[in-house]
């Protein structure tokens, strides 16, 4: 009950007994409760009329980085004698120091400015409004009023640089790249020898060749490098990634997509993300630092997610990829996972499976007990035999232990050796 | 300064309540009052802050009690005023409460306690006024404009309730 409300219910209590007793005495005894209702509706805010304003230091930051928020109001209505102010944070923020929420009086014209730091896990938050209570100073009239002031964070997930990563899809893109496109013509590798051609560069004549025959000349031809379409499919259904007690492998499958991402757009392809959780958010293909962007946006918002439909990964949405494209998936992998990317590779696509390995994550926090180790066997030769399978198929798995940095496995997996090395045949 | 008009004014409240029903001759209800006073101290300080509502309408009952029981109406008075001080400077301490300790809370503090101060002055001076003053007509003219004051404010009571 406000305390108006409360206060009035007392005053006419009072009064009703003074009338029906024909005392005045009660009636002498509600003039204190009277005068001060009165003077608190005097009091009361004539016209509310705040406007805000917010500032953050950063738009993009990186998982529990601190961002300085600072926020301004300033009353354009008339004098405002209490406002208890708060400023309404998005869920997973924190406040790391300052103070969010303020007890002020603003008079007419007059702002008050304060600022906070915050930090928060990897996520897209949006700044709302403020939250304002106004009341006269004995609080007798009190209202509520919502301020916008609008803002946005995006915490992206961190990108490890990965240089270099080797993929040969069977079909590329016109435009030069970095990918061997199984076509003679410019580019760095030994592809073959064939006939001189006028036009062709005098270096690129293969003497030795050419000596046999006494009329012909032959130059070498090297392999084109392109560009190439890949799609990147992060798993982020829950019965993959979400573990007992809280665990989740989920932050280190983001982790691998936004740093595949990074450099498969480095080396200049069209890379689009299909996030496969309780639904589809399909980022549709790009090049370049926009859709890198894009791309951290996308992986920002990611959570994991369960759904009938999506349980499996049987609907996967080929269309989506062009046809013989690279497809990497991003997935801790389950037993039935199998089948659909026996499928994708039957489509012609070429499939890389990049699997932070679940085994090694659960008996990572786990008690090492006789039981909990024997299972673990189990379970570990259950996956190696499903990664077999998956490698005899055709699809390059990559079994990631998450204690690993992921640089540092990539590297060693993936990478591809610089041009410098390759010219000497190493 | 806050709390200790608080703690002041309940005990004003309560003390006075306790003095007016031991001069009725009913002694034995005054170390309620007391017992009154403590717990609801104690609820302000463990935040208990609902309770202050009902330590208002406890006492504002003893009070019209006493009045009825006709006791001395002075030390009735006294104890619905400090009582309502009471209960105003808990709400007070409590919303204080809710400041960062860079808010400029002094400030606040001083204008609450002016016009704390005018609403104690005016209303028991008003109701001394009423208690020692008798009119014994009262002209149309003013019974008519009480009619339409009442009016106005059962108005405003049922537009809060409607809100409510």
């Amino acid at each position: 009950m406000s305390r108006s409300i409360f206060l009035s219910l007392l005053t006419y209590g009072l009064l009703l007994t003074g009338i029906a007793t024909v005392k005045g005495e009660f009636i002498a005894l509600a003039l204190p409760l009277v005068t001060y209702l009165i003077v608190g509706y005097l009091q009361a805010p004539e016209k509310i009329d705040l406007e805000a304003t917010r500032h953050l230091s950063l738009e993009r930051t990186s998982p529990h980085s601190n961002v300085d928020v600072t926020v301004t109001v300033t009353n354009r209505g008339s004098s405002l004698e209490e406002i208890l102010l708060l400023d309404i944070l998005p869920v997973g923020l924190t406040v790391r120091s300052g103070f969010s929420r303020h007890q002020l009086r603003l008079a007419t014209g007059q702002s008050y400015t304060f600022g906070y730091t915050v930090s928060g896990p990897r996520g897209g938050y949006v700044f709302e409004s403020l939250e304002l209570k106004v009341n006269d100073h004995l609080a007798v009239s009190s209202s509520r009023v919502r301020v916008e002031a609008k803002g946005r964070l995006f915490v992206l997930p961190p990108v490890t640089r990965v240089r270099n990563i080797a993929i040969r899809p069977r079909r590329t893109r016109v435009y030069a790249g970095t990918i061997s496109a199984r076509a003679g013509g410019a580019g760095t590798d030994f592809f073959g020898v064939r006939e001189y051609q006028p036009g062709d560069p005098p270096s690129a004549i293969n003497w030795r060749a050419s000596a046999r025959y006494v009329d012909k000349l032959f130059a070498n031809e090297f392999q084109q490098e392109r560009v190439a379409d890949v799609g990147i499919v992060l798993d982020g259904r829950l019965r993959t990634n979400e573990f007992a007690r809280g665990h989740s492998l989920f932050e280190y499958s983001v982790q691998a997509a936004a740093s595949l991402s990074d450099a498969l757009l480095n080396q200049s392809n069209r890379v689009g993300l299909l996030i496969y959780a309780s639904y589809l958010a399909w980022t549709f293909p790009g090049y370049g630092k926009i859709q890198r962007e894009r791309i951290l946006h996308a992986l920002a918002n990611a959570k994991t997610g369960e759904s009938q439909v999506f349980s499996d990964l049987e609907h996967l949405p080929t269309r989506l990829f062009p046809p013989e494209s690279q497809i990497v998936l991003v997935s801790p992998l389950s037993e039935d996972d199998l089948m659909p990317l026996i499928q994708l590779r039957a489509q012609g696509y070429e499939v890389i499976v990049v699997s932070p390995n679940p085994v090694k994550f659960e008996l990572s926090y786990l008690p090492a007990n006789e039981t909990i180790q024997l299972a673990g066997r189990v379970i570990h030769m259950e996956r190696v035999l499903l990664l077999q399978k998956m490698g005899r198929a055709g699809i390059h798995v990559l079994d990631w232990d998450v204690a690993e940095p992921f640089d540092l496995f990539v590297k060693r997996r993936l990478g591809r050796s610089p041009v410098w090395l390759r010219a000497i045949g190493r | 300064m806050t709390i200790v008009a608080m703690i002041l004014s309940i005990l004003l409240g309560t003390i006075s309540l306790a003095i007016g029903y031991v001069q009725g001759g009913v002694a034995g209800y005054s170390l309620w009052f007391l017992l009154l006073a403590a717990v609801w101290l104690i609820a302000h300080f463990r935040k208990w802050y609902w309770l202050s509502s009902i330590a208002l309408l406890i006492i504002i009952l003893a009070a019209a009690f006493g009045v009825w029981q006709e006791y001395s109406t002075v030390w009735m008075l006294l104890g619905a005023l400090g009582g309502l001080l009471g209960w105003d400077l808990s709400d007070f301490a409590r919303r204080l409460s809710y400041a960062a300790p860079m808010d400029d809370t002094r400030n606040l503090e001083r204008l609450h306690m002016e016009r704390v101060g005018i609403v104690a002055v005016l209303g028991l001076g008003l109701a001394l006024l009423s208690v020692f003053v008798h009119v014994q007509r009262l002209a149309f003219e003013v019974a008519v404009g009480l009619v339409l004051l009442a009016a106005l404010g059962l108005t405003r009571l049922v537009i809060g309730l409607r809100k409510y």
